[in-house]
């Protein structure tokens, strides 16, 4: 066996002495790449696995109808007792707020959870300390929902006063509002409580 | 020095909302062009994939489009339509969120927003082709069940979910972060908790 591991040892010399000198193999530059890029790239992954996770679980059936529709029935509860104070004579029934002159039905993408996701991604998925990332969580969500109130009463008033610019308000006005919300609030907590960054790793 | 730098996040929050009027704006003013490019470069796509080609992509108006089938009859053709323009209002918060970067060159903003919208265009393009695909095979009736089976169903449905709420939604975000998350990281403060 060792016999023929050393012939074989003499022939590999013999065939690296043979064959031309090339070019290097393109490995050491990914492994440089992600080395260069392993903060980033580590939030990105971790960022978009646990978005992917997050939206395949709230499109079960059974995860929608038992935690998304009493959640979203709640944001419905907290926008009608906004708008009554505002002065509008709502009427609530599960998800609907309704007056004589409008009704709004809040669905999936008007509750806020898309936002909450993202949010709850980018802070899970950027380096920081545990507890932190969980009072930026609480925080983050309740703004986020603070916001998402605003916008359905808003969007309400908006359907009943300017029906016409309903459809823009709802879908590219209040949407982008929320998610950039989401997006700046999370540029605010990381800028508070993030980890420094990781000292720079000696050049190969 | 120290002052500047934790000015970053306060002037990135600042000039993210500064930007969003003006390019909400343009974004408004180019959209029914775009609608007519993705609607185009989309029926394209949807024909690269179906033998014979029998979709088309026909505008309603300036926001909104029908699917279109040649191979059904003419009363029952148009079997699906959707609003164009919901596809791409992330390129307002993209815009903003890329122009908004502070203490970084014209040139690198403005190279960098290009790649992003060049991303951005090709995923619009994707997701419509998935719009057409989703209706095919969730929204026809006993026309989709026979000709899509449980998995191509749930493989299409899940595939719209996924790229129409939490991917279009955060892919602005994302293409921000692959390009200066690094530089915020250098930006943030030392930890606290």
């Amino acid at each position: 066996m060792a016999g023929k591991k050393d012939k074989k040892d003499s022939k590999d010399k013999k065939d690296k002495r043979d064959v031309p000198r090339r070019t290097p193999a393109p490995a050491p530059e990914t492994a440089s790449f992600w080395r260069r890029n392993r903060r980033e790239l580590t939030f990105l992954i971790l960022f978009i696995v646990l978005l992917g996770a997050g939206f395949t679980l709230i499109s079960v059936n059974w995860v929608n109808d038992h935690a998304v529709e009493p959640f979203t029935a709640g944001v419905a509860r907290a926008s009608g007792a906004v708008l009554r104070l505002l002065g509008q004579d709502v009427t609530m029934q599960g998800t609907v707020i309704r007056t004589p002159r409008f009704a709004v039905n809040i669905r999936n993408g008007c509750n806020g959870v898309e936002a909450m996701l993202i949010f709850l991604a980018a802070v899970l998925a950027f380096p920081a300390s545990w507890r932190s990332r969980l009072a930026g969580l609480a925080l983050g969500i309740i703004a986020i929902q603070i916001i998402n109130v605003v916008r359905v009463a808003a969007l309400f008033l908006t359907g009943v006063y300017f029906p016409k610019i309903f459809d823009a308000s709802h879908t590219v006005i209040w949407q982008t509002i929320v998610i950039l919300f989401g997006v700046l609030l999370w540029v605010f907590w990381a800028n508070r409580f993030a980890a420094p960054p990781a000292p720079a790793e000696p050049a190969t | 020095m120290a002052s500047g730098k934790a000015g970053w996040a306060p002037l990135f929050i600042r000039n993210a909302l500064l930007w969003l009027l003006p390019v909400a704006l343009l974004w408004a003013i180019a959209t029914p062009f775009y609608n007519r490019f993705l609607l185009g470069s989309a029926a394209t796509l949807v024909h690269l994939t179906e033998s014979p080609d029998v979709t088309d992509l026909p505008r309603k108006d300036d926001h909104f489009a029908y699917v279109s089938r040649r191979d059904f009859p003419p009363s029952r053709s148009l079997v699906h339509s959707f609003r164009v323009t919901d596809v791409h209002f992330h390129l307002v918060m993209l815009a903003a969120l890329f122009l908004a970067v502070p203490r970084v060159s014209w040139r690198r903003r403005l190279e960098n927003l290009g790649w992003a919208l060049l991303v951005t265009v090709f995923f619009d393009i994707l997701l419509i082709f998935f719009y057409v695909k989703f209706a095919y095979a969730t929204q026809l009736g006993a026309w989709s069940m026979a000709h899509y089976g449980a998995f191509a169903r749930n493989f299409w449905g899940l595939g719209k979910h996924l790229l129409d709420l939490p991917f279009k939604f955060s892919l602005p975000f994302v293409l921000w972060a692959g390009f200066y998350l690094g530089d915020f990281m250098e930006e943030v403060r030392p930890a606290r908790g």
